[in-house]
């Protein structure tokens, strides 16, 4: 492999130790308890790669959402005709449905976010959340939110399989052809929206195809439908004349204009690139996508070696990486759940504390998706960032839920860090360490030692009543409102 | 680099303020001098006859409006020809002449057009289209088709310019999810709210407690010298989210409107927009989003949806305004990053275009149509050929409204457009 993307190997100057071992388990999941980084740093960086890639050896049962009521309520709608209705009844139907459709789609974001909290599989889970960020599709685009589960079950299948079939699958995607309207797109006047995303977000990239490129793939996609969630090939609305895409010319459907894209040296070059943003760090050397692209291709497309050739490279552990990722807000929440060893957290105000930073999970912002890197962070965002500890901590947080009168019990793992500790300085270290935060310079300590109430950090401090909890709970809800925190 | 300033030294210098922050109570020292006297900041004094208290609201339609079936072609036969299903029948049309007219879901654009507070530009766009929603909303917003400075915006430049009151960190305001890139600046001027009760830092303590806290959490969030980039960014965005966010909740607190807005989302943003303004912050500029206009399917409702709020929303804006005294204050700008292919497709909508019209309301515009409507016969790849570039919008609103130097902050000189007198 070139040097640009040489192999991590440990050395004296730079072991295998704590701080990387929590990168890795910051990056490939949703961040390790100390426990885990411990258990990570003893076994070495490729067993603890491994691990994370081979989830399927660990034994996860995910019970999907009960469809069958939404299911009956828009197949009652499709049962009404001109013939044994009338209109207002068909228009109370549809109402109905998409109500019930509608808390389908909330039971769904929750389903979704608590399986993120419980996980065994960190990697497949972030792998999940990477796919539906670039192959995006969601609300209100896609009516039947059935189908947005069709599509998080084809993302965990494909966590880390062939990119050139999973776009395949993506083409014939209930979901996708709702949100791109390839389900409308018929012989004659064919519609561009998908075959324009297909080129631009989803495989090449700008630059890399010509405006009339666009409108060949999509004669090629025409016909490609769904019949209520499951995809329908419609022969008679598909156009079978020729077509030049790319400079191939010949009777092109959506398979063939796959094929072609994936010919293309950029689609060789694209996902590298964003996987290695997605782990890694941002605008990557001309020479690290070059080096990960010549893995992709060699495996025919497989996600798998490119995942591991970032994850174990030099670049992935150096500083421009470590403690430079903006966390996302589902990293951040998810995140900060697992790090409290909070068991059961009420997941409605979870949901839309997510929304609130940004990231309303199934309703992303456009076709884009996600923001990415700083982007997440305005004054806005950063504000519903901080005050989503006070949701944790106090049990409200503003637009989400008021405080209740009494403030919810100190998180478990915030108890367990000063039932270890002495001194209020041992205390501050214990939960600097139990949130993996980095690089808190002296006098950001010294005001975290304040927080407990204590003048100097060898002071006593004692969980011991109402007071030193309302201590812990201030140091806590200070330390997570720390631009330290919002890195990973 | 502006002004022969790096980035690092304008941050450093926009941190003199937040700064002391972490240490006297008394940080705000400029920024309280700003809002007793919002325009005593002036250290560039305007064109001559440009007043110092202009306010700018841009509104962004996100997804590319069809500008055909928004300023409606109806005696152009190729338009009925190109649209079987989606044209305007004739009869619907809202006539603004023989010619032209507006769909007609926008009554409450049509009075304001007869009052002479709305102008309609028509065919505005940039040579070498992008069809790209991304690229060309990059485009709109860093106004440099070349992609040479795409780190900030044009609003941004013209907050770096020095403009007056343009010190505070709220010269702008986004109303909305992300900080759109025109707003971005060297200096870091613009901040994001969505609703103003959200808009605050909550300490876990209450009453006595919570002001230590507060202490404490502007020692851990006060910017040093030397920090990483990221870091550095976060404590800039941190403090002044505090610093802003008092003001503003103030400033909105005070104003309690009479004029009643439209249910939509759009509305309560303009509505927003005007308590700020009532408050007399010192931004100049605000920035309001509209989506949903990417009607490439069913665009029929969805799309007659959007032109009556965008219409409703902006006249009950003016409403307001004119209630408070502050119309003659204010220009509104509609713009999206494209308009639609001239003809439908077979999902009963229209795929990405080119050039669309871009909406300017104010009591202070010069109303009516300007520029001339393009050719539907005379196509470039079956798109609309552009007659104004955007930039010459720009240019005349830095102008004329915030009476800045269009050429410093645009890279060339770009002919007005006589929207504005």
């Amino acid at each position: 492999m070139q040097q640009a993307l040489a192999k991590f190997v440990p050395s004296a100057s730079e072991p295998w130790d704590r701080a990387r071992a929590a990168h890795l388990l910051n990056r490939a999941g949703f961040g390790g308890r100390p426990e885990e980084i411990d258990r990570v740093v003893r076994m070495g960086m490729d067993a603890a790669v491994d691990e994370l890639m081979a989830f399927d050896r660990v034994p996860e049962t995910l019970a999907p959402p009960d469809f069958s009521a939404v299911r009956a309520a828009w197949a009652a709608t499709t049962a009404l005709t001109p013939a044994n209705s009338t209109e207002q009844q068909r228009f109370e139907a549809r109402v109905a449905a998409q109500r019930l459709d509608n808390q389908k789609l909330q039971e769904l974001r929750e389903w979704w976010t608590a399986h993120m909290i419980r996980t065994r599989r960190p990697l497949q889970e972030r792998m999940v959340l990477f796919w539906h960020g670039l192959l995006v599709s969601g609300r209100p685009e896609v009516r039947l939110s059935e189908t947005l589960y069709i599509q998080n079950a084809l993302f965990r299948r494909m966590a880390l399989g062939n990119y050139k079939t999973l776009v395949l699958e993506i083409c014939r995607d209930p979901a996708m052809l709702q949100y791109l309207d390839n389900e409308s797109n018929r012989k004659g006047r064919p519609n561009e929206n998908f075959a324009r995303e297909l080129l631009e977000l989803f495989t090449l990239g700008l630059g890399h195809y010509t405006e009339q490129d666009v409108k060949e793939a999509a004669r090629a996609f025409t016909g490609w439908t769904r019949r209520g969630t499951a995809f329908f090939f419609d022969a008679r609305q598909h156009d079978d004349g020729p077509k030049t895409f790319l400079g191939r010319t010949g009777n092109l459907d959506g398979g063939d204009i796959v094929d072609i894209v994936f010919a293309q040296p950029a689609a060789a070059r694209f996902l590298p690139r964003r996987l290695f943003e997605a782990f890694a760090y941002m605008r990557p050397e001309e020479e690290v996508t070059e080096a990960l692209a010549e893995v992709f291709r060699a495996s025919n497309f497989e996600v798998a070696p490119v995942v591991r050739a970032v994850l174990t490279s030099r670049a992935f552990y150096s500083p421009r990486a470590m403690r430079t990722q903006v966390k996302s807000p589902v990293q951040l929440v998810v995140g900060a759940v697992r790090q409290l060893g909070l068991e059961d957290p009420p997941l409605a105000p979870l949901v839309r504390a997510m929304d609130l930073m940004g990231q309303a999970l199934f309703i992303p912002p456009h076709v884009g998706g996600w923001p990415r890197g700083e982007s997440w962070i305005t004054t806005s965002t950063l504000l519903a960032r901080y005050n989503f500890s006070g949701l944790l901590l106090t049990g409200g947080m503003p637009g989400v839920a008021r405080r209740a009168a009494l403030p919810p019990a100190l998180p478990p793992a915030a108890a367990r860090a000063c039932e270890a500790a002495r001194t209020a300085g041992e205390v501050v270290d214990r939960l600097v360490d139990r949130l993996a935060v980095g690089g808190l310079g002296p006098d950001r300590r010294g005001a975290l030692v304040g927080a407990l109430g204590a003048t100097d950090a060898a002071a006593p401090f004692a969980l011991d009543g109402a007071e030193s909890e309302r201590r812990v709970r201030s140091t806590l809800h200070l330390l997570m409102c720390t631009p330290e925190y919002q890195l990973a | 680099m502006v002004n022969g300033m790096t980035r690092r030294e304008f941050v450093r210098k926009g941190l003199t303020i937040v700064a002391m922050g972490a240490t006297a109570p008394s940080f705000l020292t400029r920024t309280a001098l700003a809002m007793g006297h919002p325009f005593d900041l002036a250290q560039v004094t305007s064109r001559p006859g440009v007043p110092d208290d202009h306010v700018l609201v841009v509104v962004q339609m996100g997804g590319g409006n069809d500008g055909l079936n928004t300023l409606v072609p109806f005696a152009d036969d190729a338009y009925y020809r190109a649209r079987p299903r989606l044209a305007i029948p004739r009869g619907q049309v809202i006539r603004l002449n023989d010619e032209l007219g507006l769909h007609p879901r926008m009554t409450a654009f049509k009075e304001l057009y007869d009052r002479g507070a709305a102008a309609i530009i028509q065919g505005v766009g940039y040579p070498n289209p992008s069809r790209s929603h991304f690229k060309s909303m990059e485009i709109w917003q860093s106004a440099d088709p070349d992609g040479r400075t795409l780190r900030v915006g044009w609003i941004g430049r013209y907050f770096d310019s020095k403009c007056p009151s343009c010190e505070v960190p709220f010269a702008g305001v986004n109303v909305g999810p992300t900080m759109p890139l025109a707003m971005r600046s060297e200096g870091g001027r613009a901040v994001t709210l969505e609703s103003p009760d959200a808009f605050q830092w909550m300490p876990s303590l209450e009453g006595s407690g919570a002001r230590e806290e507060l202490e404490l959490f502007k020692i851990l969030n006060a910017p040093a010298p030397n920090e990483p980039g990221t870091i550095d960014f976060l404590r800039h965005t941190a403090m002044n989210a505090v610093i802003s966010s008092e003001q503003i909740r103030d400033a909105v607190r005070r104003y309690r409107g009479g004029v009643e807005y439209p249910a939509t989302r759009f509305a309560a943003s303009l509505r927003l927009i005007a308590q700020m303004i009532a408050g007399r912050l010192p931004t100049k500029v605000y920035y309001a989003h509209m989506t949903g206009f990417d009607t490439h399917a069913a665009q029929q409702g969805a799309h007659d949806a959007l032109l009556e709020q965008l219409s409703t929303g902006v006249a009950a804006f003016l409403r307001d305004l004119e209630a408070q005294g502050n119309a003659e204050r204010v220009l509104v700008v509609a713009f999206s990053e494209f308009g639609r292919r001239v003809a439908e497709n077979g999902s009963g909508g229209t795929d990405h275009g080119t050039a669309a019209p871009v909406f300017v309301f104010g009591p202070r515009v010069r109303p009516g149509l300007h520029g001339r409507h393009p050719s539907l016969t005379d196509l470039v790849d079956a798109d609309l050929r552009h007659h104004v570039d955007f930039r010459s919008v720009y240019a005349t609103i830095l102008e004329r409204w915030l009476g800045a130097d269009p050429a410093a902050i645009l890279g060339a000189p770009f002919e007005r457009v006589p929207f504005l007198a």
